[in-house]
């Protein structure tokens, strides 16, 4: 590969990581005003934060929200997949454009017309709500995750299963949930990222329910603060370790399959 | 065993709920697209006043317009900066592959708040670019148009999609078969006649499901325009959204959704469509590709 190729690779790595990385550096820059030059290094904004109970009963919630959209979106996207690679399946043209449709109608189209639909039968907008609709909007990324690797499991063990004698269930259980395993946890970890990371959703769906994207949303309107960069900082890191250990579990099955 | 267990009926709880949670809400706008209001209050009724509204409102085409052209720019955008990309993905060696793929999808599991918040550090008046202008003496006042304008929204759209965009392109080149490269070479072709003539038609699938996905996603936008467009930050989807909420003119809301919706999928359709009639989008999809 030509120099120039790579150039250009880290070229455009650099422009994605680009703000990220100006968030860092000023979330530890000794000055409120976020300006260049930096003034010094300071861990001032992270001992606010951790004083800051608005912004950390934020991300408690937006925690609690995570765990069931991460579940349930795992759960949903694994019995696509099953679907989705089973050889008898007729209307499968029909379910993949069934399940495109969340992922291609704009998610402030699908949230407003929800809310309406819910609040003409009286049904009150909260967690609940916004749990179902992140995991409706998540379920095409994890269907599309279970469905790669349940692609290429190999088919025999199934047929060698069921040559033996085991049911259905049986076979399921024993042959095809082992190899699932960390695709289910990858799935399960892009439903919690993508629910933390969502705005959109939330804004519609909330209702009381405060989670941390809002709060942060209503003080971006008005001010910039080096302590919301610590704040977006510490979600960061968060989600850079859940990144990395999904990574690290994928690159295990691949290990697995090729040994 | 009377009849063999297919694993096929498991579609039918994920197609229940997808039903209920995005088609039938979708259909629901239909029927308050016809409803009038009335001391806050929707009225059952057969009424086409909103739909004539679309038609002769011009504001709303306007709007529409603009959300199409914003789906565009970020959909030509995403793919002039992420073909060679994609291409150089593909080249690497298999154990850089992975960390390539990691890296390009990282930003996306970043917060959709986290992204537009830090664009407003590198753009912003004292931000990191106007400071490094002003350091290396290109300009002596802070470039006012970097943030809130028409211009940042649209740098930040081609940001947002570009991993989508790359990642669509990468696989079709994934798959190109080697050899048809190697036997253009051996025929004479130089490396950019064997760019053009071979990989870059048998491409042509992912470019087209990359053009789809990025113009939907960058067109039905709602936060983007109106937290860094500024003035010009005015959007269809914030028209909705200040007619179902502020306004509660739902029957309008409505009828915007559903002309926005269709625009959008017409168009979309319309681009995958002109991609996909190339020659070697043809030939890719018939498999030519194996």
């Amino acid at each position: 590969m030509s120099a120039a190729s790579r150039f250009y690779l880290a070229l455009i790595g650099g422009f994605l990581y680009l703000p990220i990385l100006v968030l860092v550096v000023f979330s530890f820059n000794a000055s409120a005003l976020m300006s260049f030059p930096l003034s010094g290094f300071t861990l001032d904004w992270y001992v606010k934060l951790s004083g800051n109970e608005a912004l950390i009963h934020g991300f408690v919630t937006s925690f609690l929200i995570a765990q069931p959209v991460g579940l349930a979106s795992a759960a949903l996207g694994l019995l696509a997949a099953l679907a989705l690679t089973a050889r008898d399946f007729r209307l499968k043209a029909a379910f993949v454009a069934l399940l495109i449709v969340p992922f291609l109608v704009p998610k402030s189209v699908l949230a407003i017309a929800g809310v309406m639909i819910t609040s003409r039968i009286g049904f009150e907008r909260g967690a609940v709500m916004l749990i179902a609709g992140q995991t409706l909007v998540f379920l095409p990324f994890t269907a599309v995750i279970l469905t790669a690797v349940m692609v290429r499991l190999d088919g025999r063990l199934e047929e060698a299963a069921r040559d033996l004698g085991a049911s259905p269930f049986q076979t399921f259980r024993k042959v095809v949930l082992p190899q699932l395993k960390s695709a289910l946890t990858a799935a399960y970890t892009v439903g919690v990222i993508l629910s933390l990371s969502d705005l959109t959703l939330s804004m519609f769906l909330a209702g009381r329910t405060q989670p941390l994207s809002l709060i942060v949303a209503s003080a971006f309107r008005r001010e910039l603060s080096p302590e919301l960069n610590a704040m977006q900082v510490v979600v960061l890191a968060i989600t850079a370790l859940a990144v990395v250990a999904t990574e690290l579990l994928r690159r295990g099955t691949t290990v697995a399959r090729v040994k | 065993m009377a009849r063999r267990f297919s694993r096929s009926i498991f579609a039918l709880p994920v197609a229940v709920f997808l039903v209920v949670g995005a088609v039938l809400p979708l259909l629901v706008l239909f029927m308050f697209s016809v409803f009038t209001v009335e001391d806050l209050d929707l009225i059952p009724d057969f009424n086409l006043a909103s739909w004539r509204e679309l038609f002769t409102n011009p504001t709303y085409g306007i709007l529409i317009g603009k959300a199409l052209m914003s789906g565009l720019a970020a959909a030509i955008g995403t793919a002039i900066i992420g073909y060679p990309v994609a291409v150089g993905m593909a080249r690497l060696p298999p154990v850089w592959k992975g960390v390539a793929l990691t890296i390009l999808m990282t930003p996306l599991y970043v917060g959709e708040l986290v992204r537009l918040y830090a664009w407003r550090l590198v753009l912003g008046t004292e931000g990191l670019l106007n400071s490094l202008l002003k350091s290396i003496g290109l300009i002596e006042q802070p470039l006012k148009i970097l943030l809130f304008s028409p211009l940042s929204t649209a740098l930040v759209l081609v940001y947002n999609n570009l991993p989508f965009m790359v990642l669509a392109i990468w696989i079709s080149v994934e798959l190109v078969d080697r050899r048809l490269i190697e036997a253009a070479r051996d025929l004479g072709a130089r490396p950019i006649e064997a760019f053009f003539s071979v990989i870059l038609p048998l491409t042509t699938p992912g470019l087209a499901a990359g053009s789809f996905a990025v113009f939907a996603l960058a067109a039905g936008d709602l936060l983007t325009p109106s937290l860094l467009g500024g003035t010009s930050g005015s959007t269809a989807m914030a028209m909705v959204d200040s007619l179902f909420g502020t306004a509660f003119d739902w029957p309008t809301a409505s009828v915007l959704a559903l002309a926005l919706l269709f625009a959008l999928i017409l168009t979309a359709v319309i681009l995958a469509k002109i991609v996909l009639s190339s020659r070697g989008a043809r030939a890719a999809l018939s498999g030519g590709l194996r």
